[in-house]
């Protein structure tokens, strides 16, 4: 990238070392975007083209050019996908190319490749981008023009919580089309305090999945840290619930538990000293934990 | 006779944390009681088990070192100096797990526990290490509500160009990395960051137990034990991350160590780094990790870049490119842009906004340490570069990796 640098300073010339690499991440260019190479062959030039987008300006419109064209392997189109990434890490170099490379990201976002399709649209929504945003809650909304499948869409709305997606998050936990949707629609709305009780119910649900459980768990104790300290103290007392949730108790309390109310709760780290001795592998790990940090 | 031992310096325990750099120390009588000459000839060695850390001493700062050191103390209380370096190629495993016993013939006049805390390759850790660096990670997320906010937000669109696509790349990572590794200290002193080498398979650290696996969308999932599955950023519970290569067993993309440090002697050369390695290895991932805006979000990101700068710190060795004074130690240009020449103090740490600088500064200044001096809480561009002291013994910054030797 630092002859890029230089040449957008107007500087100094580089070391024969650093030209040597250069000539070699342009030809790697001319390797990648011929059709007419082996597959395995671009593939692997694509790791050396890097400086030579940063650099000309040919050179990057002939990757993009790659990775827009359907005809393309799709292998060497997601290799392109990859290295235009990894020149865009080189925030001042690869700005002048940005507004191009968002725009063809959004151009293939629609592609028929349904790998490819994931990966651009969650460059897109990573980069809070309007255009993917509203195509995937459109997707949500009318399955038909769903782009991607509804957990992924909802993961990717997680990028920016003011997607307003909550209601077709809400609408979703009510009527999951499948448990992978209903858990990211649930960690969607992690994120709106106003879910507390949602979250309460879920983690106190024993015909829960373990996953949403935990994941309930996990949003209580940011939204509603004592709230949860209580959940927590009263999963572990309670002999019948499940070792993953007691486990996943246990580190709350130890993580996050305040030592001054714990270390006063006689019942509950008699309880936990019951199961350092007779709980499961897991339930013994947390328990030593809880000891070390609150036990005597 | 009793001595009063102080490790780099300090009588504080939480500066009682060696690297393979020479830490000062002191030792001085306290009670002379029995002693029949002006001075009392003590001897100083280091004691640990087999796998715990080992240290050596040295009466100056420079020179070579040994396994014990004779010194004679002052009846008057007069404090010595010496050096304790940790011996290369066995750090600790646990805090205090090496002694420092000071002799008066076969008496034991005086003890004291230390570390030698090294950055490690994730891969390699032992449970306890890899657990007690997730729980303080996890304490410093603190749910989304804890200090990592800052380093969050302090990696996203608008810092970057103070972080990325310029000579201060490196530097700019050291000292985020080094501020982060201190707030972690802050919680747990035994905590050193680990690295993921990521031109290798790290089968033990893509586990449930650790960073976590992943599903076919990305969702990373968690050990009911591990406190990661209480990971919260932007609001948000959870990690996404969707490797795009085996992570049991395979490697991530991009060249490899050997390739890297052949990128050229010159600095100027060898930031090309940035690029390939770096960005290939961020790019082998969908997800949080796989964007500048997001990276940060993901706690592999940090052990990620400490890869990156232990490459670095490879490199400076291999080449010996620790003088900032010298060309080849870095790529200075006048056009370099602000925060990317060697005086330039960095943000957010200098607390500067506006343009050219970003509109805010999260975080403060960075995070001190009760081991070293260095680099303040300002740091500039050019205090990254002597980070084991050879050049200017103060200009240590407290940190070493555990293939990365001082000499």
């Amino acid at each position: 990238m630092s002859k890029a640098r230089n040449k957008k300073r107007g500087k100094r010339a580089k070391p024969k070392r650093a030209s040597a690499v250069k000539m070699s991440s342009s030809a790697a260019v001319t390797v990648a975007t011929n059709a007419r190479k082996p597959v395995k062959e671009r593939i692997a030039a694509m790791a050396n083209v890097t400086q030579a987008v940063c650099e000309k300006d040919n050179k990057f419109q002939a990757l993009l050019k790659v990775l827009r064209n359907m005809n393309e392997p799709i292998r060497v189109r997601l290799a392109a996908l990859q290295a235009l990434q990894a020149a865009s890490f080189a925030v001042v170099q690869f700005e002048s190319r940005r507004a191009d490379y968002l725009a063809t990201l959004r151009a293939v976002a629609t592609d028929a490749d349904p790998e490819l399709r994931q990966r651009v649209l969650g460059l897109l929504a990573r980069e809070k981008d309007g255009f993917a945003q509203q195509r995937l809650l459109e997707g949500l909304q009318q399955p038909g023009k769903a782009l991607l499948p509804p957990e992924k869409a909802l993961q990717l709305l997680s990028y920016d919580i003011h997607a307003d997606a909550y209601p077709v998050a809400r609408m979703i936990v009510k009527s999951p089309p499948n448990e992978e949707a209903k858990r990211e629609a649930l960690r969607l709305l992690a994120a709106d305090a106003s879910s507390k009780p949602l979250f309460e119910r879920i983690l106190n649900d024993k015909e829960e999945t373990k996953e949403n459980r935990q994941l309930s768990a996990s949003a209580l104790q940011a939204i509603a840290p004592e709230a949860m300290q209580t959940h927590a103290r009263e999963l572990l007392l309670d002999p019948k619930e499940y070792d993953d949730i007691q486990a996943t108790s246990l580190t709350a309390l130890t993580q996050f538990g305040t030592a001054a109310k714990v270390e006063k709760d006689e019942e509950l780290l008699k309880r936990v000293a019951s199961l350092k001795s007779a709980g499961s592998n897991k339930l013994k790990r947390g328990a030593r934990r809880f000891l070390t940090k609150y036990g005597s | 006779m009793t001595v009063d031992l102080q490790i780099n310096n300090s009588a504080s325990p939480r500066a009682r944390y060696l690297t393979w750099a020479p830490s000062p120390c002191r030792i001085r009588l306290t009670d002379p009681s029995g002693a029949s000459t002006p001075v009392v000839n003590v001897t100083l060695t280091g004691r640990s088990g087999a796998t715990a850390g080992s240290v050596v001493f040295r009466k100056t700062a420079t020179g070579s070192s040994s396994t014990s050191l004779s010194l004679q103390l002052p009846i008057d209380g007069a404090s010595v100096p010496f050096f304790v370096l940790g011996r290369f190629g066995q750090p600790s495993v646990s805090d205090g797990d090496v002694d420092i016993e000071v002799r008066d013939g076969t008496t034991v006049i005086g003890r004291l526990p230390a570390m030698v805390r090294i950055r490690k390759n994730a891969n390699t850790l032992t449970p306890a290490e890899r657990d007690r660096f997730l729980s303080a990670f996890a304490q410093l997320n603190d749910q989304g509500h804890g200090r990592f906010v800052d380093f969050r937000n302090m990696h996203t669109n608008a810092g970057s160009p103070q972080a990325h696509g310029a000579p201060g790349f490196l530097p700019w990572h050291r000292a985020y990395l080094l501020d982060l590794e201190r707030e972690l200290q802050a919680i747990d002193s035994s905590v050193a960051l680990p690295y993921w080498r990521f031109d290798q398979a790290a089968p033990n650290l893509f586990t449930p137990d650790f960073m976590g696996v992943s599903d076919q969308f990305g969702t990373v999932s968690f050990n009911a034990n591990n406190p990661l599955q209480f990971w919260v950023t932007d609001g948000v519970p959870g990690i996404n991350r969707r490797p795009f290569f085996d992570a049991a067993t395979d490697s991530a993309s991009g060249i490899t160590e050997a390739q890297t440090l052949a990128l050229g002697n010159r600095y100027a050369s060898f930031e090309d780094m940035e690029g390939n390695p770096h960005g290939f290895a961020h790019t082998s991932f969908g997800g949080f990790i796989s964007s500048i805006p997001t990276a940060a979000r993901d706690p592999l990101f940090f052990l990620l870049h400490a890869n990156v700068d232990r490459l670095w710190a490879k490199w400076q060795r291999r080449f010996d490119r620790f003088d900032s004074t010298v060309a080849a130690s870095f790529d200075s240009n006048p056009s370099n842009p602000i925060g990317h020449n060697l005086p330039d103090t960095m943000w957010p740490w200098n607390g500067i906004t506006g343009p050219p600088r970003p509109p805010t500064a999260p975080g403060g200044g960075l995070a001190n340490s009760p081991s070293v001096k260095a680099p303040g809480p300002q740091p500039r561009v050019q205090d990254c570069l002597d980070y084991q002291g050879r050049i200017d013994a103060a200009a240590q910054l407290g940190f070493d990796y555990d293939d990365v030797q001082l000499s």
